[in-house]
């Protein structure tokens, strides 16, 4: 202000009550906003400690789980660890400096095992969330946007919803040999049903905007209408979802594996990990192998969640204050 | 007017110096910056401004309801001999809302409660503002209803709010602020969500309510010519100051600042056919930076370099005329203001007509028989029932009706968005509605295009610029390279008054006014021959309207474009169609060109709809009478209603015996004339 007071002062009355000539680019150029929809979302969602915390936390846990048999002095899962005192299989050994979570009634490294089951586990849950993501968004948009395809996909939706999800997922599993692939199969049948529905609600909301008659106007084919107009809009709250989703499908691989539909035990999960576990918790000893991997599971679906929550709250533009 | 100079008007509410700042997204946003006005009581103060003014803020601030991130920076506001700026607690706010000031809101269907009946919320507003209870309430609720003019006020107590009309409601609206018994009565856009015959219904009732209950009320509006019918004196605001007050007529017949200058001669109503419009270059600034000087200067033709400099105070010019600019500082030069005069343009405009034949070509359009349904086949809604009328090239079409009356169902009908139920669309001879072959269908895509109303949701959010303009582009000519078809899109940009450099920014960067061109840059690259410009400027504020118009009019004449313009609003509809129709609920009622019309409005429809609009002048604003139309009157059971084109030209939905009457009063006129 004051450099603009001292060159007020310079100027006589006669140049200050001088006309200036009109500049049109000033003008057009005066109304200005740098509102930027991903990165307000993004300042939103990082500007909370405890989100960032739980955010590291989350990826340094998935790393972990990645990179975990890659570490110096980790062993193999599946071996079967022998007391060489009693010559036999060192069972339920208590956790120690040698075994750090322990070894399980047929004395296995629980530690191990845990990591590789959480690996098995976040397989499962990330291919079979993304791939009923993928087929729930296709299927979604198009029951969504094109009209005439709405009362066939609702008369379909309403037959496969009527089934219970948890029966048939049972059924397939009972059928097909119990399998990684099964699994991801019988979330997949499953879970792209409710995905679609979904999205079919999201795009009917958004569906008769003017700026998709627009597109409408002039042309545009119906798949990149989807593209380019609707999905771009649904793309948070489809995220929210698929976040809050992979706790879900965790979920229920435990469940199925605890009714003994699961992976069979050689391959190791949360599942089936927390299944033994089960068996010989009522014995004080050995309650530690049900501890362990329910630990696990809590601190992933937890932090899932609330990762979630908070990205869903960013990610509304009302917060963007 | 009269009673002000009478008796020495006794201030009610004062308001000096007030700076409001609102933090938004991390940043500070100066809302109001030092605003100071006077406010008399018994008398009505209209506020103007665009949004994004401050008028609405402005008026918050008496009631203590900015928006949670906003705050009294500093002044003070005085009101009952108590600074109620310096009001912090929630329990200071409630006795004087309502009770004191009530306010009422632009959209009568989000200020009621739907699950309560109409009788039990104005009967609310009662017990907590006068203490009324029972018999006595119930009593008082009955005579504010007959008061704003609800019929059978004893049955519609027990209604709720979706069972009335869109009016119905804001005279409810109305009524519960009148129920509080309040001194002050803000009308934040009362009439904006409403047609224009229902708009000067409420305007007329607001007068009478005022007289009988002694209020001193405010209206804030952007519309000009609401402010010429119901104002006593007239605040204009520009980025969050009042550049100018003076009663009604010394704003509107002499203004002074340069803004208000800008603002009348840019109304549509002054234009004259074939002369580009006055109109304000660019947009009103950012208040997130702090504004040097005056914050016009950058858009005014008769900016000083002191106005970048500093800040204009008050000049007077008269005892209640002040305007803030350093145009009347003795040491400025003289400048003549421009004509803002309405009559004058009127005038012009007629002889324009007389003067100026235009000739046009063949028939474009042809609508045949015309019916569009929606619901289903079983109970259908019949949105256009039954409309036949021919575009010819090069002419621009107005289609005129208030909202529901199937216009803008018509315009998509064209560009085949709503499918006709009977009836056929011609384009140049062939038929488009129905099922057409591909290879007229990629024609008629190019050839015909659409202008949207609201730039704000015709425009992709999450595209760039350069994606929205390409995007006919990329479906009719794949053939082009990516360079070219850059090519194209900065060469539209142009056409359209933006800096190419746009093209690769987002939407939300841009102000309505520079958005809705981006929406006619999008139609333009497309090479069309005919475009629905679907009320392209009733989403706009006024400085940014004269913009869009003139370059609507500039590509009809160099491309030779034809337009179907399709408004609510008669009086612009004289500055820019050739022909006018009017519709009524599906029906055309009326269609003539567009001086035949004004000069010998036939249909009572037509006329009450020319009565009602709003003209930016207080002189016949306040002296105008209000027809109203009622389709009772027409007696359709045995004597049916036809299309008769009861003078060359001039058509008009009627049946023998109306046309026979029509027909004498043709005569008459004639005689007169």
């Amino acid at each position: 202000m004051s450099k603009v007071m001292t060159k007020m002062n310079k100027m006589s009355d006669e140049e200050l009550f001088k006309f200036i000539e009109f500049d049109s680019s000033r003008a057009e150029s005066t109304a200005y906003s740098g509102y930027s929809y991903w990165k307000s979302t993004f300042k939103v969602f990082m500007s909370r400690r405890s989100t960032r915390l739980t955010l590291y936390f989350l990826i340094l846990l998935l790393l972990f789980t990645l990179l975990q048999p890659y570490f110096p002095g980790q062993k193999s899962p599946t071996e079967i660890f022998i007391n060489p005192e009693t010559g036999r299989q060192l069972r339920s050994h208590p956790p120690g400096a040698e075994f750090w979570f322990g070894t399980n009634t047929i004395g296995q490294d629980l530690w191990a095992r845990i990591w590789s089951g959480t690996r098995t586990t976040l397989l499962i849950a990330i291919v079979s969330v993304t791939s009923s993501t993928v087929i729930g968004i296709v299927i979604g948009a198009l029951w969504g946007y094109v009209r005439a395809l709405d009362r066939v996909f609702t008369e379909i939706y309403n037959v496969i919803n009527n089934i219970p999800t948890t029966v048939l997922r049972m059924l397939i599993t009972y059928v097909l040999r119990p399998s990684i692939g099964t699994l991801i199969f019988a979330m997949c049948l499953t879970n792209w049903v409710g995905m679609a529905k979904w999205i079919r609600n999201l795009i009917i909301i958004i569906r008769d905007r003017e700026y998709n008659l627009a597109s409408r106007c002039l042309g545009t084919p119906t798949r990149r209408v989807i593209v380019k107009n609707l999905l771009p809009q649904i793309v948070s709250v489809v995220m929210l979802d698929v976040a809050l989703s992979i706790p879900g499908v965790i979920g229920s691989e435990v469940f199925l594996t605890y009714i003994g539909l699961g992976l069979p035990v050689e391959t190791p999960s949360l599942g089936n990990l927390i299944d033994e576990g089960r068996r010989v918790m009522m014995n004080l000893s050995q309650t530690y192998q049900l501890v362990f991997p329910a630990v696990v599971v809590a601190l992933i679906t937890i932090a899932f969640y609330s990762l979630g929550n908070k990205f869903a709250d960013a990610s509304d533009p009302r917060n963007h204050v | 007017m009269e009673q002000q100079t009478k008796i020495e008007p006794e201030v009610i509410l004062c308001v000096k110096d007030l700076v409001v700042k609102f933090s938004l997204r991390g940043q500070e946003l100066t809302a109001l910056r030092g605003v100071s006005m006077d406010l008399y009581r018994g008398e009505s103060l209209a506020i103007v401004g665009e949004s994004g003014s401050g008028k609405s803020v402005f008026c918050k601030s008496f009631i203590g309801m900015l928006d949670k991130n906003g705050w009294v920076e500093s002044g003070e506001i005085w009101y009952g001999g108590t600074d109620i700026a310096k009001y912090e607690k929630s329990e200071d706010w409630i006795r004087l809302r309502g009770k004191e000031i009530a306010i009422v809101f632009q959209d009568p269907m989000t200020s009621l409660n739907p699950l309560q009946t109409v009788g039990v919320q104005i009967r609310e507003a009662l017990e907590l503002h006068q203490g009324l209870r029972g018999v006595a309430a119930q009593e008082k609720v009955i005579e504010i209803l007959s008061d704003v003019g609800i019929l059978e006020p004893e049955k519609r107590v027990k209604d709720y709010p979706h069972q009335f009309s869109g009016g119905m409601r804001q005279r409810v609206v109305i009524a519960i602020a009148i129920a509080c018994n309040p001194k002050i009565l803000i009308c934040d856009e009362p009439t904006t969500a409403l047609d224009v015959t229902i708009q000067a219904q409420i305007l007329e009732l607001l007068k009478q309510l005022q007289h009988k209950y002694n209020l001193t009320i405010i209206y804030i509006t952007h519309d000009l010519g609401v402010v010429a019918n119901v104002a006593d004196r007239v605040a204009v605001m520009y980025a969050g100051d009042i550049v100018e007050i003076g009663t009604c007529e010394e704003v509107f017949e002499t203004p002074r600042h340069p803004y208000t200058w800008a603002l009348l001669s840019s109304l549509p109503q002054l234009g004259v056919k074939g002369e580009p419009l006055y109109s304000i270059e660019g947009t009103p600034p950012n208040l997130f930076t702090e504004i040097y000087g005056d914050a016009f200067a950058p858009r005014n033709r008769y900016a000083m370099q002191i106005d970048l400099l500093e800040r204009p105070p008050y000049f007077e010019i008269s005892p209640t005329h002040k305007a803030r600019t350093w145009l009347l500082d003795p040491r400025a030069p003289k400048v003549t203001p421009p004509n803002t005069s309405i009559a004058t343009a009127i005038e012009r405009n007629a002889r324009h007509a007389r003067e100026v034949k235009k000739v046009f070509g063949e028939k474009l359009v042809e609508i045949r028989n015309l019916s569009v349904h929606f619901g289903n086949s079983r109970k259908p809604f019949v949105a256009v029932n039954n409309v036949s009328f021919d575009i010819y090239k090069g002419e621009t079409f107005g289609l005129v009706g208030e909202s529901g009356s199937g216009k803008t169902t018509i315009g998509r009908a064209i560009v085949r968005i709503n499918p006709p139920a009977k009836g056929e669309i011609l384009y140049g001879g062939k038929r488009i509605s129905g099922k057409i072959g591909k290879e007229l269908d990629h024609a008629i895509t190019q050839k015909i295009q659409m202008i949207f109303q609201d730039p704000m949701a015709s425009l992709n959010e999450r595209a760039k610029v350069d994606y929205i303009v390409s995007e006919g582009l990329i479906n009719i000519h794949p053939e082009l390279s990516k360079a070219e078809r850059e090519d194209r899109v900065q060469c539209a940009l142009r056409d359209v008054g933006l800096l190419p450099e746009f093209a690769s920014r987002f939407p939300h960067e841009f102000s309505g006014g520079q958005r809705q061109r981006i929406g006619v840059a999008r139609s333009l690259i497309m090479e069309p021959e005919f475009i629905i410009a679907d009320e392209p400027i009733s989403a706009l504020d006024v400085s940014i309207r004269a913009q869009v118009l003139n370059l609507l009019s500039a590509m009809q004449q160099q491309r030779g474009l034809t337009y179907l313009f399709i408004s609510h609003d008669l009086s612009v509809m004289r500055f820019i169609a050739d022909r006018i129709a009017v519709i009524h609920k599906g029906v055309i009622v009326e269609l003539s060109d567009t001086e035949e019309l004004f000069a010998h409005p036939l249909h009572p429809y037509t006329r009450a709809l020319l009565s009602a609009i709003p003209l930016p002048n207080p002189k016949s604003e306040k002296s105008k009478v209000l027809e109203v139309y009622d389709p009772a009157i027409h007696n359709y059971t045995v004597d049916k209603p036809s299309w008769v084109e009861i003078r060359p030209k001039h058509f008009i939905m009627c049946n023998e015996h109306e046309c026979a009457l029509y027909r004498k009063k043709l005569a008459r006129e004639n005689g007169e004339a």
